[in-house]
């Protein structure tokens, strides 16, 4: 009845989890270049430093998810235990860590330029 | 497997079929990309639009940036109850978020069309 093809839907969701970590990439490489200008001060390229970190951080979790996943499918079938909410729970955090950053950025910013 | 996070989530019902599982990682997944979009969007609005009026300019930056950075929380519950729905075998729960995000763009852009045109 299904035809469910274990070597797709595991690749299809390691690839989602590469997109993000290449959005927090692209972000982070374009922070280095545009935060330390924008902000007058060298140290501003710390926070797009922290993201390149966390972008291999992510494509290497990908990567360990992803082989835990297909070995639970191969294993169990398509009814297997799959990975939990940690991994998901850890990223929601640290984004949301990265727009905190960017309102007291953009604020700090703001106030440079009135002041 | 060890005790998975959250519990609410897997001390409920079986295990769903996995590409259900899979599918309900990557919506998770697309919703966080939306999120850094629209925080790097409201930053982009701020450090990039110094011809723009500057009051509206921020509004139309703070309010992307804010709704950007409420996303991941509700985008990994909505994650979580869609789990537990899969592995009771219920009708999976409503997303509020799209239209919050897609009201919030639109908002933003119209904030935007005045800063362009009060500059």
């Amino acid at each position: 009845m299904t035809l469910f093809d274990p070597g797709l839907q595991p690749e299809r969701t390691e690839l989602a989890w590469r997109r993000t970590a290449l959005a927090i990439g692209i972000g982070s490489l374009l922070a280095v270049r545009l935060l330390p200008a924008a902000m007058g001060s060298p140290w501003w390229a710390l926070p797009g430093f922290a993201g390149i970190l966390l972008t291999a951080a992510l494509w290497l979790g990908a990567r360990r998810r992803h082989r835990a996943v297909a070995r639970a499918l191969a294993v169990y079938g398509d009814r297997a235990a799959l990975p939990g909410g940690a991994l998901p729970a850890m990223l929601a955090a640290l984004v949301t860590l990265i727009g905190a950053g960017a309102v007291a950025t953009v604020v700090a910013h703001a106030v440079s330029a009135t002041g | 497997m060890s005790a998975r996070f959250p519990g609410f989530v897997y001390s409920q019902g079986g295990e769903p079929d996995a590409r259900f599982t899979l599918a309900n990682e990557r919506t998770f997944l697309a919703w966080i990309r939306t999120s850094l979009a629209f925080i790097a969007a409201g930053i982009a609005l701020e450090l990039l639009g110094a011809e723009l009026h500057a009051a509206l300019r921020l509004a139309a930056s703070l309010l992307l940036i804010l709704v950007g950075t409420a996303t991941p929380p509700l985008a990994w519950f909505g994650w979580a109850k869609t789990e537990r729905a899969l592995r009771r075998q219920e009708p999976l729960p409503a997303a509020p978020l799209g239209a919050v995000l897609a009201l919030t763009a639109s908002v933003a852009g119209a904030l935007l069309v005045l800063a362009i045109l009060l500059r």
